[in-house]
């Protein structure tokens, strides 16, 4: 077959050129790319499973649980798993109550993208529901039930406006916080969230043998490669608030609308923080529905603004306290000083009027205090002058953050200046008049009237109020621990103060003071009322235009160790209304202490 | 029948040896892919080989005179068994590819297709005393032979066993040389055809098929997997491999045909480069050391018979092999004596034994005669 030598050349030469292709091939796969191809393959068959970290515990100062962790038993389903699409959404319906377009609608969007990824069916399904789904684990292959931690709220409501809601992570919290994932839950508010970066834990994982249906295998041999992260609780964060007080603020508050604060003059630290009517924590465990969210928001009572913070009120006669010292300082009154109180004021045209109509007499700055004279305090600050009263009110802290570490706002601490910029209008020194018993452009949270109360009875330091005494890791190691901080001195001396002092002590003490209401026997407390005109003074009857009733107050008058203010919207006179709560406080307060509790 | 002791003197042990050897690898690499799920597979292999293998061997001896002489009946009866399939063919994944005989033993005819072909093309150009080159009326009656079982074997459908079949009878017209003009006319015609080929003849999932080839990674979890899980195992073999009966690739199962058409991937992973070029050379040996048998032939049917049965090596080596390394199309094609099945194995060692009988008969009897 000599014709056919020259073809069979050819052949032998394909022949050796393809082996040499192949043998390439394999020597760049296996060889060049082999490192790679290792990881693949290592990837491939190691799943990662997420153990998901408890948050941190949020704990009052004597480290009882306000907030504590609960499992919750959350169903995913493995698109790829999925044997029998009708069968797994009728089941999950039946059992789980839910709807089966929506479970359907779920898993079909996950189908189109990523069938590795688990798609969350349901969350913290009740024991019942979890034994009916182990039951049928056998033909429900795709399913799979992850323990979560969730939060849990032993005292239900309480505390709510400042510990906060969760809600789950967004884009930018992902970017805050490397560690967490799309569906975990983070602080939106309060505590939760300005403590976010302590409560969080850190995520372990588990990594597991699966074969290519992403069943788990156990096989000694791929083992040994598994590694495996445990899971880091998140700090606890311990408050100052104390459990007991916090209670007793609110149910001394009761239904009512407003705030209650209850500050350490010592330290500023927060002992409790009222705010009423509030939200239900728990509704927002699971990530709140928008239905629910629609309707707190929508709520014309404001659930979800923290009013001993946020809300921006008259302070009315509780601000004669500035006034007062201001018109010591500035020395415009005296101890000694008299006004003359017919029950109006008047300047030019216009008529300012005591809340006495019959008015008080004759009343030195003492009697004015205890009596809570109108006419003194016009008289006062038509002296002062807006220049120098507005000076003042910045100095006591109106205007401007006190620093504490949940949601805030400044309030308003008026000035020509201030107006001119907000209003482009001059100053009238009528506005100068009201201001000085705490109405027209002033208006402060009562988280502030609170500062300034401290700031009177320990001396003159404007603290920086703390709601948390301290964070601690799972380990019992303090991460956090925060001391007293004085955001100001106050411009005002000693002396001064103390004229100040003798009239809140006579407020509460003295027959004829505004705020007896708030008296104790076994302590002396000293007080300033106040009944801020929501509208016009005496306009409409409606509930709503109704005053507010403050009360602000310290004691033991002698060694001020704790000072409490009460607001309450639409309550009417403060003395009859928010003085009764701080009476109420007062008492726990004292229990507490001979228990050696606070 | 009588035994020439010639036959025994004269006996090709290399290529039966290098036979066996590749069978037994094989073997070893089926028991490693299928030991965890279901040793049914390899036990079942096992009988196959070894059926196979006598069968291999009673072949040799049968002088291919015989064959010579009944090759077309043979192709008209592998021809009437693919009718068969049609007909009374049992379904497995969308192709009637196999026959049943009895309750266990099923054969799938178009892998026998491939020898009769072989053997009535061989038949057809040794008869013919122009030897080439061929124009396009000489190329009517091969086309004929061929398209007909392919065309019954595109019914099926079977893309692979199609494809194999053309690129061996293509490479035996080839080798028998054919006119340049009438090469340029027939490329223009594939070419027409190729068009409608793709619109009217194609089914979607042979479609997707090709364009998975172009890239695998368009559809990673759907037509593109095995080519990724494939070149996965293979690439994480590395150059040692990871250890017979320890790749995770195979042992988890990520490679769903490693048993048949995959069965390449798991010896690239388990014994790495190393393994996997073992294989290769012996493979390349086999079809190497046929060709050589073709090169000295005493005549052009047993020349024919040789280059046919060594192309029927080539082509299910690169194509498989290729396949399974990434740089062909993933198409249904098995390698020989490796990937798990009856059908293809038989037909392996009944082409090595024709091979092997062609090879102990090339000897001039009249040396051996002098001898005796």
């Amino acid at each position: 077959m000599q014709e056919y030598k020259r073809s069979f050349i050819v052949v032998t030469i394909i022949l050796v050129q393809s082996f040499l292709i192949l043998a390439g091939r394999l020597w760049y796969l296996q060889v060049l790319r082999g490192d790679e191809f290792e990881r693949f393959s290592l990837n491939n068959r190691i799943r990662v499973v997420r153990v998901p970290a408890p948050r941190g515990r949020i704990l009052d100062r004597q480290g009882r649980e306000i907030i504590a962790n609960r499992p919750s038993f959350d169903v995913y389903v493995l698109p790829k798993d999925i044997r029998d699409l009708g069968f797994l959404t009728d089941t999950l319906s039946t059992v789980l109550g839910l709807d089966v377009k929506n479970i359907t609608s779920k898993i079909q969007a996950a189908l189109k993208q990523d069938r590795f990824k688990p798609v969350l069916i349901a969350q913290d399904i009740n024991r019942d529901q979890l034994a009916l789904i182990e039951a049928r684990k056998g033909s429900l292959p795709s399913v799979i039930i992850e323990v979560n931690h969730t939060r849990k709220y032993p005292h239900g409501k309480l505390g709510a406006s400042f510990l906060g809601y969760l809600g789950k992570a967004t884009e930018s919290d992902l970017e805050l916080y490397p560690g967490i994932r799309g569906d975990d839950m983070v602080g939106k508010s309060g505590v939760e969230k300005s403590w976010e970066a302590y409560l969080q834990g850190k995520h372990g994982f588990i990594q597991k043998v699966t074969d290519a249906l992403g069943r788990e295998v156990r096989w000694d041999f791929f083992e040994q490669d598994l590694k495996s992260r445990d899971s880091v609780q998140g700090a606890d964060v311990v408050l100052s608030i104390d459990l007991d007080l916090q209670k007793a603020a609110e149910e001394a508050l009761g239904d009512r609308s407003g705030a209650v604060v209850v500050v350490d003059v010592r330290t500023g630290g927060v002992l409790a923080l009222v705010s009423h009517p509030t939200f239900n924590p728990s509704d927002f465990i699971r990530g709140i529905d928008a239905k629910k969210w629609k309707e707190l928001i929508a709520d014309p009572s404001f659930p979800l603004l923290n009013r001993a913070t946020q809300g921006l009120y008259a302070p009315g006669s509780v601000f004669k306290i500035v006034t007062a010292a201001a018109g010591l300082k500035e020395g415009v009154i005296d101890s000694h000083s008299g006004f003359y109180c017919p029950g109006r004021y008047r300047l030019g045209s216009k008529t300012f009027r005591c809340w006495k109509p019959a008015g008080h007499g004759w009343v030195n700055l003492r009697q004015a205090i205890v009596k809570s004279c109108d006419v003194y305090f016009y008289n006062v600050v038509a002296k002062l002058g807006i220049d120098r009263f507005a000076t003042y009110i910045k100095d006591f802290g109106f205007g401007a953050l006190t620093g504490i570490d949940i949601e805030e706002r400044p309030g308003i601490s008026p000035s020509r200046e201030w107006k001119l910029k907000t209003y482009k209008e001059q100053w009238y020194e009528g506005e100068t008049i009201s201001m000085g018993i705490g109405q027209g452009y002033v208006n402060s949270t009562p988280l502030q009237i609170a500062l300034m109360t401290s700031a009177v009875a320990n001396g003159g330091k404007l603290l920086k109020p703390q709601m948390v005494k301290k964070v601690v890791s799972p380990m019992g190691e303090t991460l956090v621990e925060n001391h007293p901080q004085v955001n100001h001195t106050l411009s005002v001396n000693q002396t001064i103060l103390d004229l100040i002092r003798d009239g809140l002590v006579g407020v509460v003490n003295d027959p004829s003071g505004t705020g007896r209401n708030a008296r104790l026997d076994e302590m002396t407390v000293a007080g300033k009322t106040g009944t801020a005109q929501v509208v016009g003074l005496g306009k409409g009857n409606h509930e709503r235009f109704k005053d507010h009733a403050w009360f602000t107050s310290y004691a033991p008058a002698e060694n001020p160790e704790v000072a409490i203010t009460v607001m309450v919207e639409n309550g009417g006179k403060g003395g009859a209304v928010a003085a009764p709560v701080v009476k109420q406080i007062l008492e726990v307060y004292l229990k507490l202490k001979a228990e050696g509790n606070v | 029948m009588m035994l020439d002791r010639r036959l025994l003197k004269n006996y090709d042990w290399f290529l039966l040896s290098t036979t066996v050897v590749v069978s037994l690898v094989g073997l070893a690499n089926l028991y490693s892919a299928t030991y965890q799920t279901d040793l049914g597979f390899f036990k079942k292999q096992a009988l196959w080989v070894s059926v196979a293998m006598m069968l291999m061997v009673s072949l040799s001896f049968l002088d291919y005179k015989t064959l010579e002489r009944y090759s077309q009946h043979i192709y008209i009866v592998s021809v009437l068994l693919l009718l068969l399939v049609l007909t009374s063919g049992k379904e497995v994944s969308g192709s009637k590819s196999w026959i049943s005989l009895g309750s266990h033993i099923t054969i799938q005819p178009s892998e026998f297709v491939k020898l009769s072909l072989i053997l009535v093309l061989a038949k057809f150009y040794h008869d013919d005393f122009e030897g080439g080159p061929y124009g396009f009326v000489d190329l009517v009656k091969p086309f004929i032979y061929i398209g007909l079982p392919i065309a019954l074997i595109m019914l099926q459908p079977d893309l692979g066993t199609a494809l194999i079949i053309i690129l061996i009878s293509g490479s035996m017209i080839l080798f028998m040389r054919v006119k340049v003009r009438s090469l340029l006319f027939l490329l223009v015609i594939i070419l027409g055809l190729s068009y409608p080929a793709w619109h009217f003849f194609l089914k979607d999932y042979q479609k997707q098929r090709i364009k998975t080839f172009l890239d695998p990674y368009h559809d990673p979890l759907g037509s593109g997997y095995n080519a990724i899980q494939s070149q996965i195992a293979v690439g994480s073999g590395k150059f040692l491999g990871k250890g017979f009966m320890k790749g995770s690739q195979t042992q988890l199962r990520f490679i769903p045909e490693q048993r048949t058409d995959f069965a390449f991937s798991v010896i690239a992973e388990e014994w790495g480069f190393t393994g996997a070029l073992f294989t290769l050379i012996l493979y390349f040996t086999i079809i190497l050391w046929i060709l050589d048998t073709a090169s000295r032939a005493k005549d052009k049917f047993s020349m024919m018979v040789c280059f046919g049965i060594a192309s029927m090596f080539f082509w299910h080596t690169v194509v498989n092999v290729g396949m399974v390394i990434g740089i062909l199309p993933v198409t249904g094609v098995p390698l020989l004596l490796f990937s798990y099945g009856g059908s293809s194995t038989l037909t392996a060692m009944i082409g090595i034994g024709i091979v092997l009988g062609i090879r102990i008969r090339k000897f001039p009897a009249s040396k051996e005669a002098i001898a005796l």
